[in-house]
């Protein structure tokens, strides 16, 4: 059987999940360290700089508050800009870590236990700094409790047949289900933590977060079975999360908005655009922290993949919107449109097209695949392409539509990009502060996946 | 199968071949080719969708469904055959769709697109899918039952590589033969799903022969090596994509709904007034209700005749779905009579002989894939 | 020997050699509870120690559906009955729109139903107090060791016996884990400690409530829209030097439908002619007006006699005497619009046209008080 194995040609043999042998006691070790031990000094530089655009955002938001939207761009009839583009790149970027560690978990595939912990907790960071938006940019935020439907003395209930009020319950949905589905994954690796400790804080602090984890079979039992439920139930947050987003515009009548496509078109750009963020984020981490034998570069492999896949169906996607801008007929569509590639926000539409179709082309190769610069290029490119693409969506399609009266071009201010400049400064302070934190690795799963740790499988056939 | 089964099949097949000639003669032109569409469509459709079984496959490199790989393979050769009632549909044009008619023209949204919506360039795409489909079946599937003699591995690189490039012909056919086929029977209703809508009801289609065809090889004694885990796999696939059709099939039917513009309502209204509405609860309990809930429990995915009930609820709605979606455009009512009864004979007898005699393409497992072994070996 | 334990453990190397064990260790005592730990989940070992599927699925399934038709029966009864609004032009009834919230909350009961069901129902966690967490063995189990327990709950067993079979099974180690002693009676310091936590929470929660609801809304920002810079009624506003807000109109302001009125005295006003027609819309009008303004002090009849003469001492004209019959219809305009003596005009209360049909019908009543025999309808004579 392994001679048969070695005789595959290259391209058909998966590596191992797990570069080179490990012991379960040594992988351990070398993922836990890292919560124990002061963090190098690039983490601190990377920290400082993050923190400071994450508060100059937050400082921005405080302008916001004091003087009003009037601080940023938005006018009529662009009334949605920066807020909502960074809104829906946000939720997008999310969806990478919940198709990864629930998707793949009913997929068996094996390799996404090295991988789910962070893409998780990146999922849980993105929302996070998704949901400040549709918050800051209300007129006045401090009454966002009013989107909740709760008895008032006004006698009123929220509108539920909004797609602004499908999005509220979406989101809070999608944020609570995967914090609730990452921490069920924690609990076993906080028991790990509790029975390594030392210190009697820390240890009583473990012990509160795993709730008296003891590994009984029939802990296992209910906890794998509720587990791949969840994993299940999140599958379809997936789709229908940023479904209900892409809704927000899809049931207008905006030309250039009213397109049925876009649910599935949505879903594949977020995850799309958060495939690329999680490549991003892991090329640097597995270097730093010295985790390139967990998360290999088999890993970096078949994300890639991903990339180049989503980015085809982008291109579909794009070929399709255009084809049926045109054969609609419909003149306020065609000149939406032609606003996309010939308009005053020409060069976003070109931006666009390129970064998120043609650049990740280049991963077509393997050769191009496996360095590292291609991989960081294509991923930034991706992210920038894809807040682009919402920014065409948004205010290519806003600042010309049916009235020529109402056409007006749209101008960002400074506190507009300040504050998505602090959405990126949270989103990694966040991250930094989880990877000093937390085990990034879910060492429980990793280490049911080891070769041997399994009775009676041995090495044999996954997915 | 047996003698008898084969001979009531064949009988099948005699009495609907008189029975569609006699609805040329009796029932008109009309009537005659929106059911060859219908019905060319689903056997089209379902071969399609297996042929996308083996090449999301080979593009993802799985190991688990090698042992399973045949049977989709020897199902897609329904392509083949649907080939010829493609290019014979190509004849239903001035029939069914209205854009071919002259009349057409003086409304300005069909005349803009004259450009895509005549017959020559109709023509031209439905023959350049056709051509694709049979280069791919070339070298996917042929090629597949090359290998069992010729036990070379080199068959999964060519493979391999050229899934991608399968799927990018598939989703642009797949579209094309909705836009055209479907949804040029109303020029002026447009929507951008539709290839999408189209593809899922495909997969789906296709999963479902597939699980029939497997369910009756194993039932025959062939395929014991087939684990109830392999199984379990192709049921979740089955759950899954239920969810996925309905999905995409409210998404159209809201987004259309919300916003309520009469150029895409109307195809909305003409499908659910009178009879049609019941019709669409059908639809909607035979395509996901029903398979939904059926397949909820652990046990019902890996258990083969809960399966098969699933599979079959899926491929008669599938058809109903076509039915629904084409059979408006020449009437306010559904139309059940002799033609649609004759046609039925026809396809189904005819398509099921096709099947068995394709089960006797190549050998039951692809014996000559290096990773069969391996692909025996899965387990959850 | 027998002694009281809670369980005693085995440790084993790899999952294999634990899987091995069970059978042997089950076999050889058929009567004792035996658990496993582990620290990750080992496939088929529900199998080998005859557990019993998990019901959560069912718990998340009854779950879902409840919450599938609770969030759909809440927005269709907000929206379709409690307060129907017509919205975006669609029906109080439209389940189409309704469906995305109620699949949301669908999963949202079915993955809260799976987790916390899982942790608090099936699995009993939180549980700080377990023997096992303070073993010597745990740190092993959720390191890399198996761990294999017979499990005696308190009851006297066969300590050195079973700790044989163990290790003959080829366990590395063996521990006794002892049975934790009882827990006491609560004692009164924790009563009051729990006490005084729960108030100083509640009037923590009462504080900020009251800072949410009463103070927070009206500090800045959330009061720039309150503190507008405008002037508002009944206010002193420094900004006219008066200090008033409110202010009169400006000179030379005129109302609607005014029109000038410059004769001073009734006499001039005796070339005025009644411009309306003696229509029954007109009397109609004038009867109405004359019962609202001038019968309190004239009558209803017109004859000086109202109800309230004896109340306040002033003497109302007879309208229906001689001498007014006598006034042209001018000098009875000018009186209702200038007054006379005691009686106050009605220049604001009365637009032109009223006071002329109020003349009207002063001149009916006149003649209806002074009736001739002509006057009387035949079916009555």
């Amino acid at each position: 059987m392994k001679s048969e194995m070695t005789a595959l040609p290259e391209i058909l043999r998966n590596p191992a999940v797990i570069d080179g042998p490990i012991s379960p006691g040594a992988l351990d070790d070398q993922v836990l360290a890292h919560v124990y031990r002061k963090p190098q000094t690039v983490w601190f530089i990377a920290f400082v700089f993050s923190s400071l655009c994450m508060l100059l955002g937050f400082s921005m938001i405080g302008y916001t508050f004091y003087i009003g939207i009037g601080a940023w761009g938005n006018n009529i009839p662009v009334a949605w800009a920066f807020d909502i583009i960074n809104f829906v790149f946000w939720v997008g970027i999310g969806h990478a870590g919940t198709l990864i560690s629930a998707i793949l978990l009913l997929f068996r595939a094996r390799w996404r236990n090295a991988i789910s912990r962070f893409a998780e907790a990146m999922t849980i960071f993105a929302v996070m700094c998704a949901g400040i938006f549709p918050l800051i940019h209300v007129g006045r935020p401090w009454l966002a409790f009013w989107l909740t439907p709760y008895p008032n003395q006004r006698g009123v209930w929220p509108n539920f047949r909004s797609p602004l009020m499908w999005d509220v319950f979406a989101v809070s949905t999608y944020f609570s289900v995967s914090l609730l589905f990452w921490y069920l994954g924690l609990v076993p690796d906080f028991a790990s933590l509790r029975d390594r400790t030392v210190g009697k804080i820390r240890r009583a602090i473990y012990s509160l977060l795993s709730i008296g984890w003891r590994g009984s079979s029939s802990h296992w039992l209910h906890y794998e079975k509720a587990y791949v439920i969840i994993a299940g139930l999140a599958t379809g947050l997936v789709l229908s999360v940023h479904s209900v987003v892409s809704f927000d515009f899809a049931v207008s009548l905006v030309p250039g908005w009213h397109m049925t496509i876009f649910p599935p078109y949505f879903v594949c750009g977020a995850i799309f655009a958060g495939f690329a963020m999680v490549v991003l984020v892991l090329v640097l981490t597995r270097s730093v922290m010295g985790l390139e034998n967990l998360i290999t570069r088999y890993h970096l492999d078949v994300m890639n993949r991903v990339i180049l896949a989503c980015s085809c169906l982008m291109g579909y996607a794009y070929v399709m919107e255009g084809f049926t801008a045109w054969y609609s007929m419909n003149e306020s569509i065609h000149h939406t449109f032609r606003q996309y590639i010939f308009g005053s926000y020409w060069w976003t539409g070109w931006l666009t097209i390129t970064c998120n179709v043609l650049i990740p082309q280049l991963l077509w190769s393997r050769r191009l695949r496996q360095k590292y610069s291609v991989m960081i290029f294509v991923a930034i490119g991706v992210t920038v392409g894809m807040w682009f693409e919402r920014f065409v969506i948004i205010v290519s399609s806003l600042h010309q539509d049916y009235l020529p009266s109402a056409w007006h071009i749209y101008k960002p201010t400074i506190v507009d990009f300040g504050i998505l400049l602090g959405s990126f400064g949270l989103f990694f302070t966040l991250v930094l502060l989880f990877a000093r934190v937390l085990p990034v690795i879910a060492t429980t799963e990793m280490k049911a996946v080891i070769p041997g740790a399994q009775p009676g499988h041995g090495g044999g056939a996954h997915a | 199968m047996n003698a008898k089964g084969t001979r009531i099949l064949e009988t099948g097949t005699v009495v609907g071949l008189l029975g569609i000639v006699t609805t040329l003669v009796v029932f008109g032109r009309e009537r005659f080719w929106v059911n060859w569409v219908v019905w060319l469509l689903f056997v089209l459709t379902a071969g399609l969708g297996c042929f996308f079984i083996v090449a999301l496959e080979h593009l993802v490199g799985a190991r688990w469904s090698v042992p399973l790989r045949r049977v989709p393979e020897r199902l897609s050769s329904l392509v083949i055959v649907m080939a010829p009632a493609v290019l014979l549909g190509l004849l239903s044009l001035p029939h069914l769709y209205p854009w071919t008619k002259p009349e057409s023209l003086q409304d300005p949204v069909v005349a803009g697109k004259a450009v895509w919506l005549n017959i020559p360039f109709f023509a031209v795409r439905a023959v350049l899918c056709v051509g694709l489909w049979l280069i791919a079946y070339r070298i996917l599937v042929s090629g597949s039952f090359r290998q069992d003699r010729e036990k070379d591995p080199r068959f999964n690189v060519r493979a391999r590589r050229f899934s991608p490039v399968f799927m990018v012909i598939f989703a642009l056919t797949i579209t094309v033969l909705a836009f055209d086929w479907i949804s040029s029977l109303e020029p002026t209703w447009y929507s951008d799903i539709f290839g999408v809508y189209l593809f899922a009801g495909t997969f789906l289609a296709g999963l479902s022969a597939t699980t029939l065809a497997l369910v009756y090889l194993m039932n025959r004694g062939k395929l014991q090596e087939v684990t109830p885990d392999h199984v379990y796999s192709l049921g979740g696939f089955l759950f899954a994509f239920t969810v996925f059709w309905s999905y995409i099939a409210f998404a159209q039917y809201l987004l259309m709904w919300y916003a309520n513009l009469p150029e895409e309502v109307v195809w909305y209204q003409e499908r659910l007034q009178g009879m049609w509405g019941p019709l669409v609860l059908i639809l909607a309990l035979f395509h996901f209700f029903l398979p939904f809930f059926i397949l909820i429990p652990r046990d019902a995915k890996s258990d083969p005749k809960r399966l098969c009930v699933v599979a079959v609820l899926m491929l008669v709605s599938h058809w109903l779905d076509l039915y629904w979606m084409i059979f408006p455009a020449v009437g306010k009512s559904p139309l059940f009579g002799w033609p649609e009864l004759s046609f039925a004979l026809l396809f189904i007898c005819g398509g099921l002989l096709w099947v068995r005699h394709a089960m006797t393409f190549g050998a039951d497992m692809p014996v000559g894939d290096p990773l069969l072994q391996e692909g025996l070996e899965f387990h959850l | 020997m027998h002694k009281p334990a809670f369980s005693i453990l085995g440790l084993f190397d790899s999952a294999q050699a634990l899987m091995d064990a069970i059978p042997i260790v089950k076999c050889g005592m058929p009567a004792a509870t035996i658990e496993t730990y582990t620290p990750y989940p080992i496939h088929g070992i529900e199998k080998v120690l005859g557990r019993r599927r998990s019901p959560i699925a069912g718990m998340v399934l009854v779950m879902g559906v409840i919450g599938a038709l609770a969030g759909l029966g809440f927005e269709l009864w907000t929206s379709g009955w409690d307060y129907p609004l017509t919205t975006f032009g669609k029906p109080p009834w439209s389940w189409q729109a309704f469906v995305p919230i109620m699949f949301e909350v669908t999963v949202l009961f079915a993955c809260f139903t799976a987790g916390l069901g899982m942790l608090f129902l099936l699995n009993r966690l939180p549980m700080f107090r377990h023997p096992m967490l303070r073993s010597k063995s745990m740190p092993h189990i959720t390191r890399d060791k198996f761990a294999l327990a017979v499990e005696a709950e308190g009851q006297p067993v066969d300590v050195d016996a079973i700790t044989a079979v163990l290790k003959g099974v080829g366990a590395i180690s063996v521990e006794v884990i002892e049975q934790p002693a009882p827990s006491g009676p609560i004692s009164p310091n924790f009563v009051l400690r729990a006490f005084g936590a729960i108030v100083v929470s509640c009037a923590v929660a009462a504080g900020l409530t009251y800072w949410a609801i009463k103070l927070f809304p009206v500090s800045a920002p959330m009061s720039h829209m309150l503190d507008q810079p405008r002037l508002d009624p009944q206010r002193e506003e420094g900004f006219f030097k008066d200090d008033f807000g409110m202010r009169l109109p400006v000179a030379g302001t005129v109302a609607r439908g005014y029109l000038p009125y410059t004769i001073k005295n009734q006499d001039d006003a005796a070339s005025l002619t009644n411009p309306l027609p003696g229509t029954a819309s007109v009397m109609q009008q004038g009867r109405q007006l004359f019962n609202t303004y001038c019968s309190p002090c004239h009558g209803l009849l017109g004859n000086g006699q109202p109800t309230l003469t004896a109340a306040y001492g002033a003497k109302p004209a007879n309208l229906v005497s001689q001498t007014i019959r006598d006034y042209p219809d001018g000098k009875i305009y000018h009186t209702i619009m200038a007054g006379k003596n005691a009686m106050p005009g009605y220049p604001a209360e009365l637009t032109q046209d009223e006071r002329w049909a109020v003349v009207h019908y002063v001149r009916a009543l006149q003649r209806s008080q002074n009736a001739k025999d002509l006057d009387i309808p035949k079916e009555i004579k």
